[in-house]
């Protein structure tokens, strides 16, 4: 499936949609003033169906596919971000920093070694920069004691 | 003219404090590593670091000088880039390109580096002369705004954003109204209706628009980064050639270079054309002024007022786009959106009240723009060579780098898995909208703008009790409203005909 801009014009329909549903029922238990909080997000919606509807008739604008393997590289990296998300506060900054930047830095096409020293120098310079030197406070995670 | 001095020595008061000093310098030095380095530019760095100084528990003016350094210093890196490999480093740097790049080739690299910021620094110098002078003005008109004029005035904005911007305003306002409709997420604040929460605590508050401006634009861009994988470039600066540019150079690019910053911030202070439209159209004008009359003029094959033109324009446009922020409250550029959106952190809403309520904010900031301007200038010329070589930092160890900074500044805010999440997700909703060339600035600028829109909408409306009317009543409304519809019809219709006047050419021939 190529992206192109009537692909996008159904996205903005379902997210007009979306937005209609979800906002139809908004009513203010007292209300002082003539506008409710449904209508602006309302006016919104209309504006998008309608960007939506010029897209989906206009069509057009095909995106160049992207160069083989770079959607599961993209993918990769993807994945490798959520999961650094989600272990972030869990595993503490140095370790999930050093992890992802190993993935990422492996999907950049860094060699083995190099990118693994990188990427544990990543995660304690850039934890001693910013929590013990910029007073910008990070997890230590799992790490705790130690730090 | 007292007025002036009194704004200039509360400015100064405030940039002068060594804090103040050491951080412009340094979000100077970081700001042109970020014009630098392809794939970042000005509104990277800056929302990169909002998150990052407020929670360094920066003071506001500091944290606003500190963006502000980053913001010029990228308009000073990307042209480095541009000369010494043909590369722009940032989008305002495409122009210095055309005959900056010809320059190096003929062995003139360090001339035209130290040239180009020569140009730089008096098209920044001219615009911080013409904010001195229009800001107060437009401030004092602009304190009788009320609620639909603001209304209007940031429909304007966004009508002047999109169609600027694109090829396709059909697109721009799409990306407006998604980032209107991300705002409107969390508790309305009239009514205590919660709304598209979805009982998520965690939205209650709405999304932070850091969470969104990171992900648009740090996790996407790396996104597409890893589509093509480029290797680390390592360049030489010549060496053995003059470093400086001569008196006669700079007389021979002198108007020119007067010219450019007075068309740049005439063209920045609109919202919407920045720094990219205004070096454009001055390297255009340049060309047209000097080839009817000097028939030595070699643009596009290294001619030195060809370089100078768009780098005088694209920093005295990127300050000249700091009035409307500072002056209505209303930013005409992403990057002034995100700024703006910093200073809603410290729960400062700028805008012409500010002027009287905090003068130290807004003439501490232009005081360190100038500063700043000059520290860029200075440090430009003898350390490029160090700015050029961190070219040569490998993806591979560069991009964690700016992921784990973006990561660390979300985090910053609320301290919350949950952002981060959030975050990712933006990200990857970034990633295709970009592909599909949904342009990101008007959804900053919805993100910042969406409150204070919707809260001006139904304040106006209350007055009249719901009759719209109130928006088209006032001189002030009407003469905004009549500007919205040009700014919307002019410029694509300009866009058309050119295009098809193009198409008979080819048609012809």
């Amino acid at each position: 499936m190529t992206l192109n801009d009537r692909l996008l014009g159904v996205a903005a329909l379902v997210f007009a949609a979306f937005l209609t549903w979800f906002g139809h029922d908004l009513e203010a238990p007292f209300s002082y003033e003539p506008v409710g909080p449904k209508a602006f997000p309302l006016l919104l919606a209309l504006i998008i169906a309608l960007c939506g509807l010029r897209l989906v008739f206009k069509g057009g604008n095909d995106v160049e596919a992207n160069p083989p393997g770079a959607n599961l590289r993209i993918a990769s990296m993807v994945a490798a971000l959520a999961a650094y998300a989600f272990f972030f506060q869990w595993l503490g900054f140095v370790i999930s920093t050093a992890l992802m930047s190993l993935v990422v830095g492996k999907l950049f096409g860094g060699g083995w070694l190099k990118t693994a020293i990188g990427a544990v120098l990543m995660g304690i310079g850039l934890f001693l920069a910013f929590d013990k030197g910029l007073d910008v406070v990070l997890p230590a995670g799992i790490l705790g004691d130690l730090l | 003219m007292s007025a002036l001095l009194d704004h200039l020595s509360i400015g100064f008061g405030v940039a002068f404090s060594w804090t103040n000093l050491l951080v412009a310098a340094i979000g100077s030095f970081i700001g042109t590593i970020v014009g630098v380095l392809p794939g970042l530019g000005p509104i990277n760095g800056v929302a990169m670091l909002v998150p990052i100084a407020f929670a360094m528990q920066l003071p506001p003016e500091t944290a606003l000088i500190l963006l502000a350094a980053v913001y010029v210093g990228a308009e000073y890196g990307g042209r480095i880039t541009s000369i010494l490999i043909n590369v722009p480093g940032e989008a305002a740097a495409v122009m210095t390109t055309m005959d900056g790049y010809p320059l190096a080739r003929q062995g003139l690299a360090s001339v035209a580096l130290s040239l180009s910021a020569w140009a730089s620094f008096i098209g920044s110098a001219i615009a911080i002369f013409g904010i001195l002078l229009l800001a107060p003005l437009l401030a004092g008109w602009a304190i009788a705004f009320g609620p639909a004029e603001y209304f209007v005035l940031m429909v304007f904005a966004f009508c002047a954003l999109t169609s600027l911007l694109g090829e396709q305003p059909v697109k721009g306002i799409l990306a407006a109204m998604v980032g209107l409709s991300i705002s409107t997420i969390g508790v309305d604040a009239n009514s205590g209706v919660y709304r598209y929460t979805f009982d998520i605590p965690n939205l209650a508050d709405g999304m932070d628009f850091v969470v969104v401006v990171i992900g648009l634009f740090a996790v996407a861009e790396m996104m597409q980064m890893l589509e093509k994988l480029l290797g680390g470039v390592s360049i030489d600066v010549p060496k053995s050639e003059r470093k400086l540019f001569n008196f006669k150079e700079l007389a021979f690019t002198w108007w020119t270079t007067v010219r450019s910053g007075v068309l740049g911030f005439c063209i920045g202070v609109l919202p919407g054309a920045g720094a990219s439209v205004a070096s454009a159209v001055a390297y255009a004008n340049e060309k047209k002024i000097t080839e009817g009359k000097d028939p030595n003029a070699k643009f596009g094959r290294g001619d030195l007022r060809g370089l100078a033109a768009p780098e005088a324009a694209n920093n005295s446009a990127a300050m000249g786009s700091f009035i409307p922020m500072l002056t209505l409250g209303v930013p005409g550029s992403g990057t002034t959106a995100v700024m703006m959106g910093a200073l809603t952190l410290y729960n400062i809403t700028p805008g012409p009240v500010l002027f009287d309520a905090q003068p130290q904010i807004v003439w501490g900031l232009i005081a360190s723009l100038f500063i700043a301007n000059v520290m860029l200038f200075l440090m430009n010329v003898p350390l490029v060579r160090v700015f050029a070589s961190m070219l040569s930092i490998p993806p591979w160890l560069l991009v964690p780098g700016i992921l784990a900074t973006s990561f660390i500044g979300v985090y910053a805010l609320n301290g919350t898995t949950f952002d981060l999440m959030l975050m990712v997700g933006v990200g990857l909703i970034g990633y295709f909208l970009r592909k599909m060339d949904v342009p990101m600035a008007p959804m900053v600028l919805g993100v910042v703008l969406g409150n204070m829109m919707e809260q001006n909408l139904r304040r106006a409306l209350s007055i009249t009790n719901g009759d719209l009317a109130i928006l088209f009543q006032s001189g002030i409304t009407i003469g905004l409203w009549v500007a919205a519809v040009l700014v919307a019809v002019v410029p694509p219709y300009w866009r058309y005909r050119t295009r098809k006047k193009r198409e008979n050419l080819a048609a012809q021939a």
